[in-house]
């Protein structure tokens, strides 16, 4: 809804404004759908004058098409893959994490959802010297685990503090916060962030459930309508500054009784690919294992094995030799 | 009409400006004032060229036969109509969408249809990698004989020179993109398909910022919805739009299959494709044993028209693959009106 204001093409003065206003055209939406020679009459300006107000107008608020070629030739120059550290995660996930996409993770309690976002923080910060962005709504975010991560990484003091700079941490517990942040680093904050040279290659957000699931269910529809605006400003920003969006959230059962992410049906649309995350125990486990699994339940690229990409991408970050993050994963089932 | 018999073009636009004289009679007194190249201009502007007129009354191509495996016999999308492919999450809407895609931009002699498509994609969901790896497995199944790299490349590139995409970040965008596509659908006669990936992703948006009345929570849908229909009236061409299903259907795919879109929009879908998505036997795949050889999920589709008076419809099952949507099996029944 953008309203109509003097100024905002040439030709449209106070005086056209007013007549538009007395004839209830309000907004240019309102403009562009009315009948042109009939608003020409009733404000009594020339035909041609308020059909070229409204190319301007059109132009200006519309989204330009853009050529398929076009598109695929920004997006083989601009996709990057980050790989996340774990050979078997990468494998899951078609080697990595794309950029341009929201990626999930969900889990139960004690499913390793944050220790793998730990992990793919550090991964990033370390391995592959870009910046992170991480929010944390949850507050299970310790900068001194990380530094236990970065440890096993390399004994360098100095290295580890830099790699650390690398990550910015944002604290925040309740949705019309995270959807300030999110919108501040989407207009400018982002650039700001990029610290010691690497840009930002990623934005986590652990976990979005913990601040949307209170508001969802009962009459009000304020909720989901924030859920969906969360969504859109992640992926506006995923698109616009080529980086990965991996979000995590919490499980649900479903009729059936079988585990399901949360967030409803509305949410199950956003994310372009999503992992479930479960903890593994073997028959007779004495003490707690720290195996997890993680199903890949769905995925635009993983129909049969990892199907590759065309090869002739160029900007791919993938790595030669990848090191295991504290805590043992291991694929065991793909089911599309 | 076979495009070659096309009639000259001169005499189009003399017919043109003859018969649209609907702009010319209500010529402002203020304009009438302005002589001489001004008002030669102004009528100009306010008639149609004739390659216009030729691009908004034929030329366009019919798609009736785009997917025989999803519509009943004889009862393809026709010109002017709408299809609505509604079903939960990870039931193959988008994929379906990219199989149509293909089908329309491949060139004849890898089976397809050779007319331009403009996908509107309001939630961010075209994945362009995997659209290019279903088109370069479909052109490298049919062009195989005389593939070098550069010709391949050639070919994939005018494929996709045929798709325009455009990105909606709200209703009201949504609603001036429509508009602005008027232009485009006027000056492309080839253009026949128009895709758009979801119509529901503004939905609790809309519903949000309607406040309390109900009317205006679905005034920017209904109003995209009539242009959409006047647009289809003026140009012909045919809409394909997936919606989300927003309850998880507990009852069975039938359940989900309730439209729960403004009712302008409902009016005007001519058909329904309902996905829904089995998985396989856990059992079968455990006999299996080798990890390598899991079983497919199978997509299926229901197809229901609203068209025809004898209510029909078709129910076909596809799989994916690397190459795309492949259909493995289709059935057909016809329910007639004495049987209700």
């Amino acid at each position: 809804m953008v309203v109509l204001r003097e100024g905002m093409c040439p030709g449209l003065d106070a005086g056209l404004l007013r007549n538009l206003r007395a004839a209830d055209v309000k907004t240019v939406e309102d403009l562009v759908s009315s009948d042109t020679e009939e608003l020409a009459r009733k404000c009594s300006v020339s035909y041609k004058a308020l059909l070229a107000i409204r190319r301007v107008l059109l132009a200006q608020h519309t989204a330009f098409p853009v050529s398929g070629a076009d598109l695929y030739e920004e997006l083989l120059s601009s996709t990057a893959i980050l790989s996340t550290g774990n050979p078997s995660l990468d494998k899951l996930l078609d080697s990595g994490l794309y950029t341009g996409e929201i990626t999930e993770l969900s889990g139960g309690p004690g499913s390793g959802k944050s220790q793998v976002c730990f992990g793919v923080a550090v991964h990033i910060s370390y391995r592959l010297k870009q910046s992170v962005v991480y929010i944390d709504t949850t507050g299970g975010l310790t900068a001194g685990r990380l530094l236990e991560m970065l440890q096993t990484e390399t004994s360098n003091t100095e290295e580890q503090m830099a790699a650390l700079q690398r990550i910015q941490i944002f604290r925040l517990f309740d949705v019309y916060s995270l959807l300030d942040c999110l919108y501040g680093l989407r207009s400018g904050g982002l650039q700001q962030a990029s610290v010691g040279g690497g840009s930002v290659k990623a934005v986590i957000v652990d976990s979005v459930s913990a601040v949307i699931s209170p508001l969802l269910g009962g009459k009000h529809n304020e909720g989901m309508s924030l859920m969906i605006q969360v969504a859109g400003v992640l992926k506006t920003m995923a698109k616009d500054f080529n980086v990965a969006a991996l979000v995590t959230n919490h499980v649900t059962r479903s009729g059936s009784g079988e585990v399901q992410p949360g967030l409803g049906a509305s949410w199950s649309h956003i994310p372009r690919t999503r992992i479930l995350l479960e903890r593994v125990e073997p028959a007779a486990a004495v003490s707690p294992s720290g195996l997890r699994s993680a199903t890949l339940i769905k995925s635009s690229r993983q129909v049969r094995e990892a199907a590759s990409t065309r090869t002739s991408c160029s900007s791919l970050i993938a790595l030669a030799t990848v090191r295991e993050a504290n805590f043992l994963i291991s694929c065991v089932s793909c089911s599309v | 009409m076979s495009l070659r018999t096309v009639p000259n073009i001169t005499v189009l636009r003399h017919f043109a400006a003859f018969t649209m004289k609907r702009r010319g009679q209500e010529v402002s007194s203020s304009s009438r004032r302005r002589r001489g190249r001004k008002e030669d201009e102004a009528r100009a502007e306010m008639s149609e060229s004739g390659a216009q007129l030729f691009a908004r009354l034929e030329g366009r191509c019919c798609l009736k036969d785009i997917e025989p495996h999803l519509f009943p016999e004889d009862g393809g999308p026709d010109h002017g109509e709408v299809v609505e492919l509604c079903g939960t999450e990870g039931t193959g809407k988008t994929e379906l969408l990219y199989h149509l895609l293909c089908r329309c931009v491949l060139p004849e002699a890898a089976g397809g249809l050779e007319v331009d498509v403009v996908f509107v994609d309001t939630d961010y969901s075209l994945d362009m990698l995997r659209l290019v790896s279903i088109l370069d497995s479909r052109l490298n199944t049919a062009l195989s004989s005389n593939s070098s790299a550069r010709s391949e490349e050639a070919a994939l590139r005018s494929c996709l020179s045929r798709l325009l995409v455009v990105h909606c970040s709200s209703s009201s965008q949504l609603l001036l993109t429509l508009h602005f596509l008027e232009t485009s659908l006027s000056s492309r006669p080839s253009l026949a398909l128009l895709l758009i990936d979801s119509i529901s992703a503004f939905y609790w948006l809309d519903r949000c910022g309607g406040g309390a009345s109900f009317a205006k929570q679905e005034e920017k849908l209904s109003k995209c919805a009539e242009l959409l229909e006047r647009l289809l009236r003026d140009y012909r061409v045919t809409v394909f739009a997936s919606c989300h299903a927003i309850r998880r259907s507990s009852s069975g795919p039938s359940s989900s299959s309730d439209s729960y879109l403004c009712r302008p929009w409902q009016r005007l879908v001519s058909h329904r494709l309902l996905c829904s998505r089995q998985d396989p036997v856990d059992s079968v795949a455990a006999a299996v044993g080798d990890r390598g050889q899991r079983m497919q999920p199978v997509f299926t589709v229901r197809c229901t028209s609203s068209s025809c008076s004898m209510k029909s419809f078709r129910s076909s099952s596809f799989c994916v693959t690397d190459g795309g949507v492949e259909f493995i099996g289709t059935s057909s029944s016809q329910d007639s009106e004495q049987s209700r």
